[in-house]
């Protein structure tokens, strides 16, 4: 009995934490989307299915759909940046000095790291400079505002979350087994691919998550470096909520982006009890084309 | 080990005690007015000596649009005692309850005021909750060094060989009205079909030339020559363009005129300071002061008499330019025919 008190005492912080900062405010932003919006911002006390009907607007339609066109490659991009990197310091003998580099750009501010980019790719950026220096053009070039400089930034800010998940399961990954794939017969890519990725399955998905929910509600970002064409869900739900004055729409916007993407966790950790019972999972598919080492 | 342990929570209790004196010092002394107020709007110069004369204190946040404040007002949770709406949302917060009544005859410098500007305050009608602050509108900076030959007119954002190189302000209100006054309508118009001719205006003709629609970075990517035109606040250009440079840039209200605004002083409902905050609105409309203010950001004092005698710089535009601008008002529901309008436009294609 007074263990259990204690475990209660030990878990009432984070339960608090949670109900205070996390389920309070989800609570009121789904109340907030079934209500009628007020003149000036703000809701009017009434029952109203306005702000799920509105996001049926083909705008509203078209930025969701470039969101998840913008967040599939960024993640994508990420994932395949990561996964190199991951391995690489994984493998090294200084582990820690190359984990600390990728951790060292979280000590300046994300607004000041995107105004770098900037200053970077800018029309009179430091590399529009060196072309023009190096006589490779005259005119400048206009690398930003637009949707590839966004999804440049995205997983330039969004990296190292992706390879820190990656090197701690590659780290824990027995090295020894590529030895073994490779003395069965696999080419040293084949040995990676069928070999390596089914066992680090978990640190890809982590750090797929830790990538692809961030930016799926980017907002900073496509606001400073993109253009014209680059207005995500993350600017839409900012500009109901502060410049249009329709604080449901806003809500309900955000209700569809915390849903989609709790979905996706939750379809993500559903699989997941079936693959522990392997020790360790190697493509089934793979074992067959290669019996006894023939090849 | 013990030993070290036992120092650390002696420092630590040491910092705990400071931390508490230095914390129940504030609140007995010093008295603090926070004020709300847009970006590069009141000159740090302005704040300390209102702090040093009073011996107050002075928290001055910022927001970078009416939206944006009223917005973040409503939410609640922040207690500040004066902020500065544009007439159009003075007249939305009376309806809403937000403001506090102000006794303009206990200003000293209320008589300062241009009666021409009092008589604009049809959102306020007898000034019982607002005190103008400024009159002004924006307009278009010009790189001179880059663009030689242009028309003072909002058709330089009709110029294909710009493109790229124009930009204007992500302010719906703003941008809609610069279309609305140059097809001839009122920039307050409520007529669908007035609204969707400068959509189509916006959207069809000026849009491709322009590089994005910017109301954070705009003056920064101006001063950087990322841009050569730029629609937007004078002030805000300013402030960013190096002194040594500021010969090179033209900035003009276009000639058929534009919204113009007039942000006024007001005190809101709750405020704990509420004679401070008077005392501020008052200290504002000092002739002297207001001079300051005006010679800061280069504005021409439209709103202040006997600071027109007193300002020492050049302004950046004349009262005379205003005289075509035509002042935003709240559109009350029609605001939605704007909404969706402006949705159109910036989300693209």
């Amino acid at each position: 009995m007074r263990k259990q008190h204690i475990g209660l005492l030990y878990t009432l912080p984070q339960i608090l934490w949670l109900l205070v900062f996390f389920a309070a405010p989800l609570c009121i932003i789904v109340i907030y989307s079934f209500l009628k919006k007020g003149l000036y911002g703000g809701v009017e006390p009434q029952f109203s299915l306005e702000a799920y009907t509105a996001m049926a607007n083909p705008n509203i339609v078209l930025v969701t759909w470039r969101t998840l066109k913008i967040s599939i490659i960024a993640t994508t991009l990420t994932l395949l940046i990561a996964l190199p990197c991951g391995y690489s310091i994984a493998r090294s003998r200084n582990q820690a000095i190359r984990l600390f580099l990728v951790i060292v750009p979280f000590w300046t501010n994300f607004l000041i790291r995107i105004y770098a980019w900037i200053a970077i790719m800018g029309n009179e950026g430091f590399l529009n400079d060196i072309l023009r220096a190096l006589h490779l053009t005259t005119e400048s070039i206009q690398f930003l505002y637009n949707q590839t400089a966004v999804i440049l930034v995205l997983v330039y800010m969004y990296l190292p979350y992706a390879i820190l998940p990656l090197f701690s399961t590659i780290d824990k990954f027995d090295f020894t087994l590529l030895d073994a794939a490779r003395d069965l017969g696999a080419t040293k890519f084949q040995s990676y691919i069928h070999v390596l990725l089914p066992n680090i399955k978990s640190g890809l998905v982590t750090a797929g998550l830790f990538t692809f929910v961030p930016i799926f509600g980017a907002y900073a970002v496509p606001l400073l470096i993109g253009g014209k064409d680059s207005y995500m869900l993350g600017n839409i739900i900012a500009d109901q909520l502060t410049k249009t004055r329709n604080w449901p729409l806003a809500s309900s916007i955000s209700m569809t982006v915390t849903v989609l993407t709790t979905g996706l966790v939750f379809l993500i950790a559903m699989r997941k009890p079936r693959e522990q019972k392997q020790v360790f999972d190697v493509d089934p598919a793979f074992l067959q084309a290669t019996p006894d080492g023939e090849r | 080990m013990v030993k070290l342990r036992k120092m650390m929570l002696n420092l630590f209790g040491l910092a705990l005690i400071c931390t508490l004196l230095v914390l129940s010092g504030c609140g007995e002394q010093t008295k603090t007015l926070y004020i709300f107020n847009w970006t590069y709007y009141t000159p740090d110069s302005v704040i300390q000596k209102f702090e040093q004369e009073y011996g107050v204190d002075v928290v001055y946040d910022t927001f970078a649009s009416n939206e944006e404040m009223f917005a973040k007002l409503k939410a609640g949770g922040a207690d500040y005692d004066i902020t500065f709406p544009s007439g159009d949302y003075v007249s939305i917060m009376i309806k809403e309850g937000m403001l506090e009544k102000i006794d303009t005859s206990k200003l000293k410098n209320f008589s300062n005021i241009d009666p021409a500007v009092l008589a604009q305050c049809d959102f306020d009608p007898g000034n019982q909750y607002s005190v103008p602050y400024y009159l002004g509108a924006a307009g278009v900076a010009v790189d001179k060094t880059k663009v030689q030959n242009y028309d003072r007119s909002w058709s330089i954002f009709e110029r294909k060989d710009l493109a790229n190189r124009m930009i204007m302000l992500d302010d719906m209100r703003e941008v809609m009205g610069d279309a609305l006054k140059y097809l001839g309508y009122s920039v307050n118009t409520v007529d669908q079909r007035e609204i969707d001719a400068a959509r189509d205006l916006i959207n069809n003709v000026w849009k491709p030339n322009l590089l994005k629609f910017d109301a954070e970075a705009f003056a920064k990517s101006f001063a950087s020559g990322e841009v050569w035109v730029a629609q937007g606040y004078a002030e805000s250009i300013f402030a960013e363009v190096d002194k040594s440079m500021w010969n090179t840039v033209d900035f003009f209200i276009p000639k058929e005129g534009g919204p113009s605004y007039l942000d006024s002083m007001v005190i809101l409902k709750g405020s704990k300071n509420k004679d401070l905050a008077l005392k501020f609105v008052d200290f504002i409309h000092r002739p002297g002061i207001y001079a300051e203010f005006c010679d800061y950001f280069g504005f021409p004092s439209t709103v202040n008499i006997p600071a027109r005698a007193l300002k020492k710089g050049e302004s950046w535009y004349r009262p005379e330019d205003l005289l075509h601008c035509e002042l935003k008002k709240d559109v009350g529901p029609d605001l939605e025919k704007y909404n969706a309008a402006w949705q159109e436009i910036r989300i693209g294609k």
